[in-house]
């Protein structure tokens, strides 16, 4: 770092602030050093000097650090001294501050929408450290333009999109109830609907947790209780989700009797029978679950073709008695032979993932098993043993030591029946053997698929699902609850497998999402967004097309494209598709950007 | 006792990473004041430290920072960095928490952050945020995109607190910032609600000596594998061993170094060093095209959205070797680091001359968590991790009322699900706030018809 450089830091605040009268716009350039990483490469001193000589330029300032708080001050002080109507910050990249002076700005009383931000830093000063003099004739170049784009800038409102408060959920197991309590529990009416005829989903299913083996009986009856007394829930059983319009804080859906309910003998739906219902929400919830891949598909193993096949639903099913009785004959089997990964991290299944869920609840009914026929024996084929979870690994442990289940590493060929007992033929892998294990039943861990009708769900809510099924998230990492349109979120399996507790987080994630969306009184929205010159427009509906947030239709009386604003994200893809330049997005017309053109080929003194 | 008034609608977070940020952001946006505090002198936690992240491979930093901006500039969260919480007194609704800040030795209200006083403190000191492969100086901050982007004096090595004379920070300091008398300050906050997002460590090298570590220079964990990835870490992202910077061109990773090991007091899995491992070799296969990446593994576990596809992706398209056995004995020979081990699947040792290690230690929680349990008054698993109300139906709540759990503090976790939690503990709060909210307004509804 150079002795220049540090001078450069402690320059006096308000260096070169002088009046420049009758330009017509005032407009104020402040440029940050950044320490040294823009002063580093750009002369900042010199710069400012070119640029207070621009058309409509009142003052040009250079300071250390512009989004410190005295540079902050120096700007509000600036706006208020001066009567400037625009200013250009000359900084970093505009999502790093572009939001702080604007705010800065605001508060000396000026439309946060006349503030831009000439990026002199990221697209600038950190490329060009080699070349100081290119640097500083870019830096001024991109501050021209952004001068000349803020003489063209309207002073523009936010658009305030009001937020109904309520909430719709979709499935009605463990992570739909646990969003609709914690959203219903803070003051919100919920609106719960789900195609079975209970509430309960899996769990209904299931009978002890895997590791601590609680029992989940009694707390889900109590969680389906306290769902169907909340006076802030209404349950909707046997429905389904039609359609769904409109976008965040604003959504009509569709509510009809699901496919099933309602027929001779069957369940009731409690959805209107006549058409379906409609409901005002103002955010959507998807805890739809997964279901396990038929049998039928896995007819390597046996799957549908051999009784005492079966998956670990239905062995749940049996361990619910006394002593577990195979389907055949009702006998006690002595030899139980679990195979994992079935479908599971198989592409040519269509499954290239793992089911996530297997591993812990194999070893739990292996354990549990064991612990119902003490003299019988429990083998479990294995590619890899999957417990990374708290008291999981020790779990597993467990299982191998105190209830000697026998873990064999390998993957299964082929099962077949003989006799009354079932073959497996596998390979151990850690032994380099071929096994053959003569069971009596064997429980498949079929692979965890998203539920049946995920993909159709998602195209009707304009959720994307990725090319499994599953419910695609914003963001893997830190948006994992929230899908790819905004007031729609996720909640457990429906975005993938999950175990319980996982489950759980995520649906009180989702609740925390939702609870943040009715928080605000009002959505506050962007207003650069795109509008219609309606006496350039022909109808022609090329635009409606290419937006690809759905924000654009006809209006067929006036035969000219409309806006939904609270849906268009200002992107322009319609601006490029509109043949007439009937489209505009606001503060990006035409003209302004072709004289920010303009003033980079320095055709603007 | 029975609460007279309805609960105070402001939360508590401790520890400032991934977790705390998310929490804090959740619950600000949704109205409601938070008080954040971290022990280290800026937010961001681990996740700062990381260079990408699997299995999508975006850069940590490009993430986080838009997180760590909002919270350092959010009008509803009150940042107490460098600081611990010593106490906590009260119920949920009316707790008083007591917070120590350290002295930074730098006055952050005057501090402009223009980074002067680190370019020429003469004391240069190995960084912890760079797992001690870089350097700062005295007064440092952990990063340039540190918020707060203040700096602290490390009292230790500044050379005027050891020797009295230097003042090299103070004399250049362009808004006389730098203050030698600064003392701690015990502050008391009011909240209702209180998140322990307190995350974890990885357990030292030195307690892994039969991998080499602590003993052999080139024998590093997996977060200081991070820093030699990272564009913004000591060799700008270039892949090169400690010992003479030379880039190695085999190495081998370790995992499950410490964790599954009951003997050593960790009987669990680290959930998250499976796909760490396969990230970090698939990226040093990307910095060094002609390097060997071996991977030495008991269970691949890569149960996760995209996980599976990662490591497959790994084996498959950058040919990393994937050998299934436990390692015996890491030691040094020359100049190249010696691996023995077994590999399960063909019964056979294996002799590998690397030219870095990397061990994937096992996570411990943090090193504050055992006396912060205490100022809470919760309690401690026998893994050392904080203990849930109900682990699979209660996953953030502790046994005490208002007081909830998110990350890594309850066990290892990987980002979706610290994220993931750290919400549904802010909902805890959020609903609780609700609630009393309302009963405020009831109240004040009642006292006006009286």
């Amino acid at each position: 770092m150079g002795a220049d450089r540090d001078r450069e830091g402690q320059l006096p605040v308000g260096q070169g602030r002088e009046a420049c009268a009758g330009t017509g716009r005032r407009i104020g350039v402040f440029i940050c050093h950044c320490g040294s990483n823009i002063a580093g490469s750009v002369d900042v001193r010199r710069a400012a000097e070119t640029v207070r000589g621009l058309r409509g330029v009142a003052c040009a300032t250079d300071y250390g650090y512009m989004c410190s708080d005295p540079g902050q001050a120096l700007i509000r002080q600036s706006i208020a001294e001066q009567g400037l109507d625009g200013i250009v910050v000359a900084a970093c990249s505009p999502s790093m501050h572009e939001a702080t002076f604007r705010r800065a700005a605001e508060a000396a009383g000026l439309n946060p929408y006349r503030v831009e931000i000439a990026n002199i830093r990221e697209q600038c000063s950190w490329v060009h450290q080699e070349d100081r003099e290119k640097a500083t004739q870019k830096a001024i170049a991109l501050i021209a333009s952004l001068v000349e784009k803020v003489r063209g800038d309207d002073p523009l409102e936010p658009l305030g999109t009001p937020v109904t408060r309520r909430l719709l959920v979709i499935g009605g197991g463990i992570a739909g109830m646990t969003v609709a309590l914690e959203v219903a529990d803070a003051g919100y009416e919920v609106i719960l609907v789900e195609r079975g005829a209970e509430l309960g989903g899996r769990l209904r299913q299931i009978r002890e947790t895997y590791a601590a083996l609680t029992p989940l009986a009694a707390p889900l009856q109590t969680l389906i209780e306290r769902v169907r007394e909340h006076p802030r829930i209404r349950v909707l059983l046997g429905s389904e989700v039609e359609s769904a319009s409109g976008y965040v804080g604003s959504f009509t859906v569709t509510v009809r009797p699901a496919a099933g309910a309602n027929a001779p003998g069957g369940y009731r739906s409690e959805a209107d029978p006549a058409g379906g219902t409609q409901h005002e929400v103002g955010a959507i919830v998807v805890a739809t679950g997964y279901e396990l891949i038929p049998l039928s598909r896995l007819g390597e193993y046996g799957g549908g073709r051999v009784a005492d096949v079966v998956d670990a639903l239905e062995f749940e099913r049996l361990l619910a008695q006394e002593v577990p009785r195979r389907p055949s004959d009702g006998r006690v089997p002595r030899r139980v032979a679990f195979v994992q990964c079935a479908g599971s991290r198989d592409p040519e299944h269509g499954v290239p993932y793992c089911s996530k869920v297997c591993c812990l609840y194999t070893a739990k009914q292996a354990l549990l098993y064991r612990q119902r026929v003490p003299d019988g024996e429990a083998v479990v084929f294995v590619i890899d043993v999957r417990t990374g979870g708290r008291r999981y690994e020790e779990f597993v442990q467990r299982a191998m030591e105190e209830g000697h289940v026998l873990y064999l590493r390998g993957k299964v060929a082929k099962v077949f029946r003989q006799g009354d007992q079932v073959i497996v033929w596998g390979v151990d892998t850690l032994a380099g053997r071929n096994v053959e294990v003569a069971a009596d039943l064997v429980v498949l861990a079929a692979a965890v698929v998203p539920s049946a009708g995920a993909a159709e769900l998602g195209r009707r809510l304009r959720a994307t699902t990725d090319e499994l099924g599953f419910f695609r998230e914003a963001h893997p990492k830190l948006r994992p609850v929230e899908s790819l349109t905004a007031g729609i979120f996720l909640a457990g399996a429906a975005q993938a497998p999950k175990d319980i507790a996982e489950t759980v987080s995520q649906a009180e994630a989702a609740a925390a999402k939702v609870l943040g969306l009715f928080s605000r009184p009002e959505l506050v929205q962007e207003p650069t967004v795109a509008t219609v010159l309606q006496e350039l427009c022909a109808g022609c509906g090329l635009c409606v097309s290419a937006c690809p947030y759905e924000a654009r239709s006809l209006n067929a009386r006036l035969r000219v494209a409309e806006v939904n604003a609270a849906l268009c994200q200002g992107c322009g893809a319609c601006v490029v598709a509109c043949p007439n330049k009937a489209c505009v997005v606001r503060n990006w017309r035409p003209e302004q950007t072709l004289a920010m053109v303009g003033a980079v080929l320095g055709e603007v003194q | 006792m029975h609460m007279t008034r309805p609960g105070q609608t402001r939360a508590l977070i401790i520890g400032a990473g991934i977790a705390g940020l998310q929490a804090a952001l959740d619950i600000a946006n949704s109205g409601y004041e938070v008080v954040l505090v971290d022990r280290l002198p800026s937010v961001g936690g681990h996740m700062a430290q990381l260079s990408e992240t699997f299995p999508t491979l975006d850069c940590s930093q490009c993430i986080l920072t838009p997180r760590t901006v909002e919270v350092g500039h959010h009008p509803r969260i009150r940042l107490y960095t460098y600081s611990e919480l010593t106490g906590l007194q009260g119920e949920a609704g009316a707790f008083t928490a007591t917070i120590r800040r350290r002295a930074a030795y730098v006055r952050w209200d005057l501090c402009t952050g223009c980074g002067l006083c680190q370019s020429k403190c003469p004391s240069r000191v190995p960084a912890e945020f760079e797992g001690l492969l870089g350097e700062r100086r005295a007064i440092y901050t952990l990063s340039p995109q540190a918020v707060p982007n203040k700096p602290v004096i490390d009292r230790e090595h500044c050379r005027y607190f050891a020797l009295g004379r230097c003042q090299v920070c103070e004399r250049l300091c362009p808004v006389g910032a730098i203050d030698y008398e600064q003392r701690d300050q015990v502050v008391e906050e009011p909240v209702g609600a209180v998140i322990v997002a307190t995350g974890y460590q990885l357990l030292p090298l030195a307690r892994l000596p039969e991998y080499g570590g602590g003993a052999v220079p080139d024998v590093i964990d997996g977060l200081q594998f991070e820093r030699l990835l990272s564009a913004s870490g000591p060799t700008a992202g270039m892949v090169r061993r400690p010992s003479d910077g030379r880039v190695p061109k085999r190495v081998v990773f370790i995992q499950c170094a410490g964790s599954r090991d009951p003997e050593r007091g960790q009987p669990y899995c680290s959930k998250f060093c499976c796909m760490y491992t396969a990230k970090h070799a698939l990226l040093y296969r990307h910095r060094v095209h002609d390097g060997q990446a071996i991977v030495f593994y008991i269970d691949i576990r890569a149960a996760g959205k995209g996980y599976e596809e990662f490591v497959q992706r790994a084996m498959d398209e950058e040919r990393v070797l994937y050998l299934r056995g436990k390692v015996s004995k890491v030691f040094r020979d020359g100049d190249q680091v010696m691996v023995w081990g077994t590999d399960t699947l063909s019964g056979r040792n294996v002799e590998v001359a690397a030219d870095l290690v990397v061990l994937a230690p096992a996570a411990l929680p943090d090193s504050s968590q055992r006396d912060l349990a205490r100022v809470l008054g919760l309690t401690i698993g026998e893994d050392g991790f904080m203990e849930e109300r109900d682990p699979q139906l209660a996953p953030v709540d502790t046994p005490r009322p208002g007081v909830f759990v998110a990350g890594a503090a309850a066990g290892p976790k990987d980002i979706p699900e610290t994220v993931a939690q750290a919400s549904a503990a802010a909902a805890r709060v959020l609903s609780l706030f609700s609630r009393w909210e309302r009963e405020a307004q009831v109240q004040v509804q009642a006292d006006g018809r009286r």
